[in-house]
C-alpha cells in the first residue's frame, strides 16, 4: 500500500447529490479527497444551504477533538533534534557502504 | 564507496557524506513532531517515546542510502511502527500484530504518564469531548488518535493499524458520529443529525 496521495476508493460525480456530499463530508474535510473531487464537493456546499450546515457541524466536531491534542514535549523535541544534528559530526552511526 | 572516501572517511566526513547529511537533516527535522507524537502513542511513556524515535532516526540513517527522497514521513513512520514491533516482540514474544490498536491511551491518563500537568494538555479543555473519547472503544479511540490527535492520513493510519484505508474511514466515521451525538445531547452542537 502506498502511504501517499488521495484515497483511490473515493470517485466524486461532476455534479454530486446531497447523498454523495454527505458521504464524502468527512474526507472532504479532512483534505482526503483527489485534487479533482473537491472542488465538486466545495462547489456543492456553496449552493446547498442543507448540505453546507450538516458540514458546518461536522468541522465543528472534528475541530473539538482536535483541540484535544496533547502538549508535544518539547523537551524531548530539542533532545532529539540535536541527535539529528550530531550525526553530521564524529558520533554520527555508521551507514553501510553502498 | 571510493578507496579515497574510506581514507577521507577516517580522518573525518567526505563531500559525500556532508551532502548526505545534509539531506537526512532536511528530511528529517520536521517530521520529528509527529514521529514524537506517533511514537509516544505506541509506547505510552515519554521515556520510551523518546528511546524510539531515536532508535528510529539511527535506523533510518544506516538505510538513507536506499530512501528514494519521496514521502520521508511515509517511510520514517514504517521504521518507527517496524522499530517499535521488533522490541515489543523481544520484550513480548506473545503480542499479536493488533498491538497497536489496543496502544491508544485516553488523553487523560495520558497526561498523567507523561508527567505533563492536565492542565498544560491544552489550554481549553473540553471535558465533554475527553469523557467521549475515553468511552470509545480501543479501536475507535486509535483512529482518532492517529488521524485527529496525531495528525496523520488515513493511509497513514491504516498502515499503523494494519487495517485498510476502508476502514480506518468507517471508524473515525463512527468515532466522531459519537462524539457528535454526545455533544448534541449537551446542546452544544447546532445542526440536528
Amino acid at each position: 500500500m502506498t502511504l501517499v496521495g488521495p484515497n483511490p476508493g473515493l470517485r466524486i460525480s461532476e455534479e454530486p447529490v446531497c447523498l454523495e456530499v454527505v458521504a464524502a463530508l468527512q474526507a472532504h474535510l479532512d483534505g482526503e479527497l483527489a485534487e479533482r473531487d473537491a472542488p465538486r464537493i466545495a462547489g456543492h456546499l456553496a449552493r446547498c444551504a442543507r448540505c453546507a450546515s450538516e458540514a458546518a457541524t461536522v468541522r465543528e466536531v472534528i475541530d473539538r477533538i482536535r483541540r484535544q491534542r496533547p502538549a508535544l514535549d518539547l523537551g524531548a523535541l530539542g533532545r532529539l533534534t540535536g541527535v539529528v544534528e550530531r550525526f553530521g559530526g564524529p558520533d554520527r552511526p555508521v551507514r553501510p557502504a553502498p | 564507496m571510493s578507496a579515497d572516501d574510506r581514507a577521507q572517511r577516517s580522518e573525518g566526513t567526505t563531500a559525500t557524506d556532508r551532502d548526505v547529511e545534509q539531506r537526512f537533516r532536511e528530511q528529517v527535522l520536521s517530521e520529528l513532531p509527529v514521529l514524537l507524537r506517533v511514537g509516544r502513542r505506541l509506547t505510552l511513556d515519554a521515556g520510551d517515546a523518546e528511546d524510539l524515535v531515536q532508535d528510529t532516526l539511527v535506523r533510518a540513517y544506516r538505510a538513507f542510502d536506499r530512501f528514494d527522497g519521496r514521502y520521508p514521513r511515509a517511510w520514517l513512520l514504517t521504521i518507527l511502527r517496524n522499530t517499535h514491533r521488533n522490541a515489543l516482540r523481544k520484550r513480548r514474544p506473545d503480542l499479536m500484530d493488533d498491538e497497536v490498536a489496543h496502544r491508544i491511551p485516553d488523553q487523560g491518563a495520558a497526561g498523567r504518564a507523561d508527567g505533563v500537568p492536565d492542565a498544560a494538555l491544552h489550554d481549553e479543555l473540553d471535558p465533554i469531548v475527553r469523557t467521549s473519547l475515553g468511552s470509545l472503544s480501543a479501536r475507535h479511540r486509535a483512529v482518532i488518535a492517529l488521524v485527529d490527535l496525531d495528525g496523520l492520513t488515513y493511509k497513514e493510519a491504516a498502515h499503523m493499524l494494519d487495517v485498510p484505508v476502508g476502514t480506518v474511514m468507517s471508524r473515525l466515521h463512527r468515532a466522531r458520529a459519537k462524539v457528535r451525538a454526545q455533544l448534541e445531547a449537551e446542546g452544544i452542537t447546532g445542526a440536528p443529525r
